[in-house]
Formats: C-alpha cells, sequence, structure tokens
C-alpha cells in the first residue's frame, strides 16, 4: 500500500500542470475546439479521447472520426444557428460538445444538458432519422432546467386524459421510440409518455421541426397537443419575448 | 639554500582556468540568483497615458506592471476594482494562482493575505463589499495582458479576485468579465513565482502595491 502511495506521489510530482482552458471552463476533459467563431457565438468542441464524467464516472463518451464529425457539425451548427445569441443565453447555453456513443450508467442517449455549466454534450452517432429533431429536444431540456420556475409539470400533467400516467421516470419504460405517430393523441412519440418533462421536450423539438403547417394541422385535430403547443409557446414568450418558432 | 621553482607553462595555465571558472560561477550564481536582473520595470512618470484616470499600476517583485482600465467595457467591475486599489486593499495580497506563461490570479483578501495567509481556503475569499453581476455582453478580444475578474462556476459572483492572461484565450470572451488590459510589465508578471507541478502556490509572491496613477476619488 505504502508502495503504492510512494508511486502516485511520484507521478503527481513528476507530471507537469498543464492548463487546459476548456476543462477550466466546462469541467470536461480530452477536448479541443471546433469552431469558437460563430454568429450566436456558441463554441463547439470535440472529444480528442474517450472520456468519462460524473462523480460516478458514469457518463462515458468517445471520439468522433474526422469525417463523420464534419459532416455532422455542419448539421448541428445548421440546427442551432436558428437561435439568437439572446435567446442562448437567456437558456444559459454556450457551450456544445460532439461526441460519440454517448452513454448515462449504460444507457445511451442523444444528448446530456448541464445548464449550469452551460453545456450541451450531443452523441453525433445518434440515430440519424431523428438527429436533427433531438438537438432541439436537448436544447429544450437545458431551457427547462433554467427556468424551472416557469414550467410546471402539475399543470402540464392536466392537459393529458385523467386516466393517463407517465412512467416514474424517463430511463424507467421501455416505450422510448421517437417515431413520430400517424395518430397523434396527445402525443408526439412513444417517449412523449416517459414523463412531463420528456413529453415538454418532444413537443417543443416538434415545434422547431416541423413545418408551420403541419404544426396548424395537428393543432387542429389534436386538442390536447394544441394545449400543449400553447403552453410551449406561452413558456418560451416569458423567457424571450422576441423568439419565433 | 632553497631554490626557487618557476610554475611551469601548463601550471599557470590550469591557474588561469581556475580562477576564470570561479569568476564565471560567482557571475552566474548572482545572474541565476536574482530573477529580476533582466525585467525592465517601467515608471509610469516617463510615459503620456490617453487615460490617465483609469491607468492603474501593480507593483510586483520584478517591477511595475501598468494596466489601463475599461469603464466603458465593464462599467461595475472597474468600479469595484478601483475602489479596492483605493483602500490599499491588494497590498501584500498573494498571487496565489498562477500557471507559467499562461495565467495569474490574485485578489483574495481574506485569505491571500502576507502572514495570514490561509492555503486551506486561498481563493474562496471575500471583499466584504458583495459580489457584482457579471459584464459579459460587451465585445471584448481576450489576448495576452487582458485583466479580467475571477469568479466562481456561477455568473454574478464576481468579488475582489482578478486574473490576468499571459497568453491569448479567446474562450474566455462571453465568460469572464474584461477590466483591463496590461500596457507594460508583462516581463514581470512571467516571474511571479509558479510551480511546474501545481497552479495553486505555496509560498506565493504578493502584490507589493497597488495604486491609481490619479489618485482622485
Amino acid at each position: 500500500m505504502n508502495i503504492l502511495r510512494a508511486i502516485l506521489l511520484l507521478i503527481f510530482f513528476i507530471t507537469p500542470i498543464k492548463a487546459n482552458t476548456i476543462y477550466n471552463i466546462i469541467k470536461i476533459p480530452k477536448l479541443e475546439i471546433y469552431q469558437i467563431n460563430t454568429k450566436n457565438k456558441l463554441k463547439y468542441f470535440y472529444a480528442t479521447a474517450p472520456f468519462r464524467l460524473g462523480t460516478q464516472k458514469n457518463i462515458v463518451c468517445s471520439n468522433p472520426n474526422k469525417k463523420d464529425l464534419e459532416i455532422k457539425y455542419k448539421t448541428i451548427y445548421k440546427n442551432l444557428s436558428r437561435y439568437s445569441y439572446n435567446y442562448l443565453k437567456k437558456i444559459n447555453l454556450k457551450y456544445i460538445v460532439m461526441c460519440e456513443n454517448l452513454s448515462i450508467s449504460g444507457l445511451y442517449t442523444a444528448g446530456i444538458p448541464d445548464n449550469i455549466m452551460k453545456t450541451l454534450i450531443l452523441d453525433i452517432k445518434f440515430n440519424e432519422n431523428y438527429f436533427e429533431r433531438v438537438i432541439h429536444h436537448e436544447v429544450f431540456h437545458i431551457m427547462y432546467l433554467q427556468h424551472k420556475e416557469i414550467f410546471n409539470n402539475e399543470e402540464w400533467i392536466k392537459f393529458n386524459n385523467p386516466k393517463f400516467k407517465y412512467a416514474e421516470c424517463s430511463t424507467c419504460t421501455n416505450d422510448i421510440g421517437l417515431e413520430k405517430y400517424e395518430n397523434t393523441k396527445g402525443f408526439f412519440t412513444e417517449y412523449s409518455k416517459s414523463t412531463a418533462p420528456e413529453d415538454m421536450a418532444e413537443v417543443y423539438s416538434h415545434m422547431i421541426h416541423l413545418k408551420k403547417y403541419e404544426i396548424n394541422l395537428i393543432r387542429k385535430i389534436d386538442p390536447i397537443l394544441n394545449s400543449k403547443i400553447s403552453y410551449i409557446e406561452d413558456k418560451i414568450k416569458q423567457i424571450d419575448n422576441s423568439f419565433i418558432f | 639554500m632553497i631554490k626557487k621553482i618557476k610554475a611551469s607553462t601548463s601550471e599557470k595555465i590550469i591557474l588561469i582556468f581556475l580562477i576564470l571558472l570561479g569568476v564565471v560561477t560567482i557571475g552566474l550564481y548572482i545572474v541565476l540568483k536574482n530573477e529580476c536582473l533582466f525585467v525592465k520595470s517601467f515608471d509610469p512618470k516617463n510615459i503620456n497615458f490617453k487615460n490617465p484616470n483609469n491607468v492603474a499600476i501593480l507593483n510586483a517583485p520584478c517591477g511595475n506592471v501598468i494596466i489601463e482600465l475599461y469603464p466603458e467595457i465593464s462599467p461595475n467591475g472597474v468600479e469595484r476594482i478601483k475602489t479596492l486599489i483605493r483602500s490599499n486593499a491588494y497590498e501584500d495580497i498573494a498571487f496565489h494562482r498562477v500557471i507559467k506563461n499562461k495565467f495569474i490570479q490574485a485578489g483574495d483578501l481574506e485569505f491571500g493575505k502576507k502572514g495570514i495567509l490561509d492555503y486551506g481556503k486561498i481563493g474562496t475569499g471575500k471583499s466584504g463589499l458583495g459580489t457584482i453581476k457579471s459584464e459579459v455582453d460587451n465585445n471584448f478580444n481576450y489576448t495576452k495582458g487582458s485583466v479580467g475578474l475571477a469568479r466562481t462556476f456561477k455568473n454574478d459572483t464576481e468579488d475582489s479576485q482578478f486574473f490576468i492572461i499571459l497568453q491569448d484565450e479567446p474562450l474566455f470572451e462571453g465568460e469572464y468579465t474584461p477590466v483591463g488590459k496590461v500596457l507594460y510589465g508583462l516581463e514581470v508578471l512571467k516571474k511571479i513565482k509558479n510551480h511546474r507541478h501545481n497552479e495553486y502556490i505555496l509560498r506565493p509572491d504578493f502584490i507589493n502595491s497597488f495604486k491609481m496613477l490619479i489618485n482622485k476619488q
């Protein structure tokens, strides 16, 4: 044991400090700048090696290959460019981390939002069919975390059929389909039925992703979704009155 | 009768070599011991400033660092720094966090004071004036020599601690409240005590004085 301690101390004393500005700012290791000169001042980083995060080190993500990164960056950039600097500032989003095979406690996920560190980690290898939409889903989570006082789960639950119950948590269900229902009946996707915040994020992401006429059509035929869409619209206006869907 | 023995040529050469070696050793010792030997210290009296009301002089172990403050960019941040400078609050305060050629942080008035330095808490101290709001909306290029206010992970927690960067840090823009830029004396800052293995410094250097060029209230 003493030898082990001595070795650890030796490593500590012979390892020079390396000032890593990105790590100092967002506390994620092994990142490099991809693009920082953007109109809305979002800063894009990418993983140069696999990294682990969290007190339990249960958040894991790998470094992407350059070609994938090049393609996916364009998609991410295009989608996030619709948010203004002022909007991003209000929701506390500034840094985008791009990596591959992102998981939390062994469960793969599209993104991990952290409003405190102003960071959104995105898995660039996430299902191609939903990739663009889930970017906005994760943006909503940042906003929700930043403005918890605005979003009220109890109010939201009342929009649903009284017999409906959400799952205990977003990972407590196997119903995690992201395909948009043909017949919505109050929910855009299967995953919407997991929890109220996930349902809100699904509504928000569809409001951003779908065409205006598609949303209007849904509003006409689905009164529950109509109420949910109005709720999200109202809350977003409270955060940033200038935001246009 | 004792015969005088003349030194041979080779013995003379060895003697001269030993004397030279001694001189060089003493010379090198003096040079290495005095880390400030080749550092130019600027005298603000010999310099004309555009905005003398916003010039502050920080005196560190190797000389003066002349800083221009930017109240038009961060009015509250600069006001806080000026208030603390005018009350001599920064005197004998440690440069407690130093990364060689990159970054210097000082200004912990509570735990960084010479004589009552608290290594366990340094970097967490307060000024007693309360925190101020972050001012990060104005464009500011964090180039070498920029001075900013330090904060915790959260915005609006700036107080008395400040940092000076010794290399360009574009990611600091919009992250930290900028308060000014070093006009003269970056070399002085590069000589501030640092450790190769740790950014928090044991037995750190201290600010000798930090004053406004024109000391009006």
